[in-house]
């Protein structure tokens, strides 16, 4: 199977609470909630309950979270929700993200435009490895990639998924696959499930 | 010293208030100096009677300047003599040797807001941001603890400063560090520059308070805290033998005997003066080394560190 050996894909880890002095938001993808991991999040943010607002997003209507909640239909609701939100972010904030990774990058750089630096936000993926990828050709975003080698949604080219990992985009790189020779794709594999 | 020396003339000096003098340097040759930038500042060489001082000092001129370089000198007599050259001896048409400009404290250019903390002299690299920022309309404020008598001195470096507030030591005057650091909107940098009690307390406020460390920066001053008590620093491979005086840096005293020592930021804070220690313990007062490092003693910063034992042996 051809895959990409390139490795940039950030690292993510279990959240845990930093308890700085400023306000911190717990975005959650809702649907990639498994039993028993509100309860671990509460947990882990008991330190700063007072100061904490927990956002879940197209959670199902009985999940419970810490803190102040709110409740969001989709990912671009989020987003916007983010780069309007109140006041905008101090300093001492903290964003922390869980769910997919095209979820949690959606998130990050729109909080990243809203003034938040990377440093002040903390990721953990839950659920699926599908990628978000960006075509290298025409520019273009492909969503929910689980195969190795996806056709773009752009241009159609049958593209590469590579392990080069853009914080600014928040997506995987695709690049065309049968360049060298047209026609010739390798075997589709489905990888990131 | 890193990198060629420059040919300065004194064109002028100033006291601008009892204990500052402005100085104003030009190319020797008359030509266009090097360009430094925001927060850049210049080595000189103040050659004494009896010994030589190498001492840095932040350039105040408006950045990319290439007439002349400007800076700040405040007199501390009981710490150091370079700066009692300057104010005792210095005289326009005096010719000077310097380092090329570096910049170890430049503005953050991503940041949306620059929020910076002056104490005393530690204004001076400021005074640069300021000129920068009021070109570039950048967000800034500037909070300055001086002496009361003091809160107009650096007025005519100021005249464009955004936000900018003055505090000194009296009830009701004093700056509210935490305070301040609490309420600063994301992307904001931090300054600090001034005495090694602000500087700290400022850090700590900021890492309290939660700020990402990298926005946190800091420029220290070596000129202040670099002598002490006198020792013997043995320098192994050039097998000499130097008493390092009180009023001098072991860094000076290596110097003085003609020994080649590597260094850059003469405050502890750049690393590129780190020389290795093959006996006797340091004393360290850097910036630069981590605590695993200083703990391990076999690694000294000669530009501000000294020594807890009465003799240091050093590979140099
Ligand atoms: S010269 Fe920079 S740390 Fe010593």
């Amino acid at each position: 199977m051809m895959q990409s050996q390139i490795v940039s894909r950030p690292r993510y880890r279990d959240l845990a609470a930093e308890d700085t002095a400023g306000a911190h938001l717990l975005i959650v993808e809702g649907d990639t909630l498994a039993a028993g991991q509100m309860a671990a999040l509460a947990t882990a943010f008991a330190v700063v309950a007072e100061r904490l607002q927990t956002w879940l997003v197209s959670a199902p209507a009985t999940a419970l979270a810490p803190g102040r909640v709110r409740r969001l239909h989709t990912v671009e609701e989020a987003r916007t929700a983010l780069e309007h939100i109140e006041d905008g972010f101090g300093i001492a904030d903290r964003l922390y993200l869980q769910g997919t990774e095209p979820f949690m990058w959606s998130l990050a750089t729109a909080a990243g435009r809203a003034g938040l630096s990377p440093t002040q936000i903390r990721m953990q993926h839950a659920g699926s490895l599908k990628r978000r990828v960006w075509c290298t050709h025409c520019h273009q975003t492909t969503e929910n990639v689980t195969t190795n080698i996806a056709t773009c949604a752009g241009c159609a080219r049958a593209l590469l998924v590579r392990d080069h990992f853009s914080r600014r985009l928040g997506a995987f790189m695709g690049v065309m696959v049968d360049a060298e020779v047209p026609g010739e794709v390798p075997q589709r594999e489905e990888v990131f499930r | 010293m890193i990198g060629d020396t420059l040919e300065l003339i004194v064109v002028a000096v100033d006291d601008i208030a009892s204990s500052l003098r402005h100085v104003r340097l030009a190319a020797a040759d008359g030509g266009p100096l090097p360009p430094a930038a925001a927060g850049a500042n210049i080595q000189l060489r103040l050659q004494g009677a009896a010994r030589t001082w190498r001492n840095a000092y932040s350039l105040i001129s408006p950045p990319g300047r290439r007439d002349a370089y400007e800076i700040i000198v405040r007199r501390v007599p009981e710490s150091r003599g370079g700066s009692a050259f300057v104010h005792e001896v210095l005289k326009p048409g005096d010719r000077l040797v310097a380092s090329w400009p570096s910049n170890l404290f430049a503005p953050q250019r991503t940041a949306r807001h620059h929020l910076m903390i002056a104490g005393g002299i530690g204004i001076t690299p400021f005074l640069s941001y300021v000129a920068d920022f009021a070109h570039s309309g950048a967000s800034h404020a500037l909070h300055v603890c001086c002496r009361e008598s003091e809160t107009g001195t650096f007025a005519p470096w100021l005249q464009a400063c955004g936000e900018l507030h003055h505090y000194w030591d009296a009830d009701g005057h004093r700056l509210d560090i935490p305070a301040l650091l609490a309420r600063q909107p994301a992307g904001t940098h931090l300054y600090v520059c001034g005495p090694a009690a602000l500087n700290d307390e400022v850090i700590q406020a900021a890492a309290n308070a939660g700020w990402p460390a990298s926005h946190v920066h800091c420029e220290h001053f070596g000129a202040a805290l670099s002598g002490g008590t006198p020792f013997t620093a043995f320098l192994s491979r050039s097998g000499i033998e130097v008493e390092v005086g009180e009023s001098e840096s072991l860094l000076e005293a290596i110097e003085r005997v003609g020994a080649a020592a590597p260094c850059l930021c003469r405050g502890g804070a750049c690393g590129v003066c780190v020389t290795r220690v093959l006996e006797g313990e340091p004393e360290h007062r850097d910036h630069y080394l981590g605590a695993a490092e200083r703990e391990g003693g076999e690694l000294i910063m000669p530009c501000v560190s000294r020594a807890r034992s009465t003799r240091l042996v050093l590979d140099l």
